[in-house]
């Protein structure tokens, strides 16, 4: 529905309703905002706050003190920093085109028509919404410990497992699994969008005598891929701001030796444990920037790939 | 469009009715507001917030003894906040940032400088009048000191000590070494046996060699105080170098569990991997002796800490799992100061509390209450109270920096578990590590 404006509005409708009735609407409408208001106050009064703060030393007990781009000159030598980026851009470039995948092809295989499709979209949903649950590490750091389930399996077959939690070789790759399992919000989104590409195409095709495999390269990949954009762009977002994978799986540390120290459990660690908030803000507010600059990107290279079908 | 004036009627009604809501809730607040602190001040009725980290039966008994001072004090309301050790630090900050300090509350002992030394915290030893400090022994009054200002009180005494599974060593047919007596070397012995005697079903022994405390320990022996009392690094390369080498034998020989075995969950004695019979022996705070006793099967050896007759000079030292400590922003200083006094020197306040947080710190009250402990806590008591009669070095309060260093020995005593690093390397890393972070 279109929103009626100036003229057009007061023409198209018959008995035109009391000028003042509208403004009266407004009000209402305002009021009705005015929930969402008051909780922009709780984002914005925090928003200056750190910008503020980033250019502070600031220990949470005493007053905070002007120090200019201090915190910044500080990160450029910060071999934790660095490490704590590397940590996240594997984990991202690794685990989003995965899990992307995955959840690409599971949303084919149940688009083809499956018996009780209901319940296997919410069967592969279930995992998205829990999976950044702390119960879910847990659970993870369980099944995949020394002694858990995923070794006593390889066991069976004379495999000698790793301590995936504890071997700072393996603790990263272990949440990269715990990623890609949790595919579920775009495979709902994939599914949707599988919906929406007439079955004539297909048709079309298959009379030509174009293969499963170049059907879906020449038709599902093209008329798929806003989806595909959007879901990308939503998942590095996402995966650049992991917190809780990685603080509970280490016990709050970013262990073992640093393998799963995050940005951003490196910027709490600074924060509430160093007293060092006026750091961790600047690492919050580069981290604002790391975003923005590769969601740009993003949307700069969508031109070359993604296809609107309009 | 039709439906539009519908939809703008009931709007309309909505708006009015949450406007009317809104008007309602606003004002039942402000009569809140009213009836709130005002009223209280005038009848000389005070509320103290205390906070402390710990769980349920922790709870109730710090529960009974707070209903023991409230009985004694009727103008006086204790309003109570805990919860887990992890999100404890995290609140207690923030609420010292926000300006809303607890009047008082449980201090870890290495933030203890990080709050005192910005001022946050009253000196205790300025109130002497208000507060007796004078039933604590000498190690027990010092946890807390930096120069020459009291920040804190211990909620309890306690020790790291040895505990050794007897069930499993009977089993096997290991003797337990004296404990009193033996050293490092019989330690791996020990541990050995054990583990060729099960046939590799049970390890000797185990403990985290990236915890600060247990390196503090085996620093004191070889004659270095890991911090020193200007709080700069005490601690050697070759002192840690020793300690990784040590470690990464006794895993070598097979007495020692193999790299990545230890994980951080399972902090608590019914998880532990002594309760579960994988390993014969480790390291526990001796104000869970009681807990550890229960989760193992009730057969536990409490031991010292190997080397102590060995080494330079005695490594144990007379600890608090928590202090406590008094906000210097508190509006209610003088019924602060009184519960703390109360907590620290009434006899029926520490039957109440039991030792959750270790030995009372009172020597007096320890020995008055002491007999009616259970057995096992009798056992952990007796441990400390003979620990406070000997010479023991003096343990300094961590400087600021220390949850920095404690970060980076955790990561580099994993590099050299996992042999990325060698052990004199790890050394040499970790103490330029830690003096980066104490200059800061």
């Amino acid at each position: 529905m279109t929103v009626p404006t100036g003229v057009a509005a007061a023409t198209a409708a018959a008995p035109a309703p009391p000028r003042r009735s509208r403004g009266r609407r407004d009000r209402a409408g305002y009021l009705f905002l005015l929930p969402w208001f008051v909780g922009m106050l709780f984002t914005v009064i925090p928003f200056f706050a750190s910008l503020y703060l980033a250019f502070t030393d600031y220990d949470l007990l005493t007053a905070p003190r002007w120090i200019g781009l201090e915190n910044f000159r500080e990160m450029l030598g910060d071999a934790r920093l660095r490490q704590s980026l590397q940590v996240t851009f594997v984990y991202t470039f690794v685990s989003v085109p995965l899990s992307l995948a995955a959840a690409l092809l599971v949303a084919m295989v149940l688009h083809r028509g499956i018996r009780g499709l209901p319940v296997y979209r919410a069967v592969f949903y279930l995992p998205s919404l829990l999976g950044g649950s702390v119960a879910v590490v847990l659970l993870w750091r369980y099944i995949f410990g020394a002694e858990g389930i995923v070794n006593d399996f390889l066991g069976w077959f004379g495999v000698r497992g790793p301590a995936w939690t504890t071997d700072p070789d393996h603790a990263l790759t272990t949440l990269i699994i715990l990623h890609v399992w949790t595919f579920g919000s775009p495979m709902v989104i994939f599914l949707a969008g599988l919906r929406q590409i007439p079955v004539a195409y297909y048709e079309a095709a298959a009379v030509d005598g174009a293969s499963r495999f170049r059907q879906f390269r020449s038709i599902t990949i093209p008329l798929l891929s806003p989806i595909i954009f959007f879901n990308l762009v939503q998942s590095l977002i996402a995966s650049f701001q992991t917190f809780t994978q990685g603080f509970v799986l280490s016990g709050g540390t970013g262990g073992p030796a640093e393998s799963t120290l995050f940005y951003n459990v490196y910027l709490y660690l600074r924060g509430f444990t160093q007293f060092d908030m006026g750091y961790a803000s600047a690492m919050a507010w580069v981290l604002l920037v790391l975003i923005a600059v590769l969601t740009a990107i993003n949307f700069l290279a969508a031109r070359y790939w993604v296809f609107y079908d309009n | 469009m039709p439906p539009d004036t519908h939809t703008a009627v009931l709007g309309r009604r909505a708006a009015l009715k949450a406007t009317g809501l809104a008007g309602l809730a606003l004002g039942l607040s402000a009569c809140g507001r009213g009836f709130g602190g005002g009223d209280d001040a005038d009848q000389g009725s005070v509320t103290l917030n205390m906070v402390w980290w710990g769980d349920a039966k922790r709870a109730q008994k710090t529960q009974a003894a707070l209903d023991l001072f409230q009985r004694k004090h009727p103008g006086v309301t204790v309003r109570v906040e805990y919860q887990d050790s992890a999100p404890y630090k995290d609140k207690l900050a923030t609420r010292f940032a926000a300006g809303d300090p607890p009047d008082l509350m449980a201090m870890r002992v290495d933030s203890l400088r990080e709050y005192a030394d910005r001022g946050s915290l009253l000196d205790l030893g300025a109130h002497s009048g208000a507060l007796d400090l004078t039933g604590l022994s000498e190690s027990a009054r010092t946890l807390a000191t930096v120069g020459d200002k009291t920040f804190g009180v211990p909620s309890g005494l306690n020790s790291i000590g040895f505990v050794v599974n007897r069930t499993l060593t009977d089993r096997y047919g290991v003797q337990v070494p004296n404990g009193d007596t033996w050293s490092w070397e019989d330690l791996a012995g020990f541990a050995r046996q054990v583990t060729a005697k099960s046939g590799r079903k049970v390890y000797g022994t185990g403990f985290e060699p990236q915890t600060m405390a247990n390196l503090l320990v085996f620093s004191r022996q070889r004659g270095e105080d890991f911090f020193t009392v200007d709080g700069a690094l005490g601690v050697s390369e070759g002192t840690v170098t020793a300690w990784f080498e040590m470690v990464q034998r006794m895993r070598d020989e097979g007495g020692f569990p193999p790299a990545g075995f230890f994980e951080e969950s399972g902090a608590s004695a019914a998880q532990s991997y002594l309760a579960k019979g994988t390993l014969a022996s480790q390291i526990i705070p001796t104000n869970n002796f009681l807990s550890y006793n229960e989760a193992a099967g009730g057969n536990l050896a409490l031991l010292r800490i190997p080397g102590e007759v060995q080494g330079r000079r005695r490594g144990q030292s007379i600890d608090t799992p928590a202090l406590w400590s008094i906000a210097s922003a508190s509006k209610h200083r003088d019924e602060a100061l009184k519960l703390l006094d109360f907590l620290v020197n009434d006899a029926e306040a520490a039957k109440a509390t039991g030792t959750t947080r270790g030995v009372p710190a009172n020597q007096r009250i320890a020995e008055t209450v002491k007999p009616t402990l259970e057995p096992d806590d009798q056992t952990a008591t007796e441990y400390l109270i003979g620990l406070q009669g000997e010479q023991l070095p003096r343990s300094y309060t961590y400087p600021p920096g220390g949850s920095a260093i404690a970060a980076s020995l955790e990561t580099i005593a994993t590099e050299v578990e996992f042999k990325r690093r060698s052990a004199a390397e790890g050394a040499r890393a970790f103490v330029a590590e830690a003096r980066k972070a104490l200059t800061k």
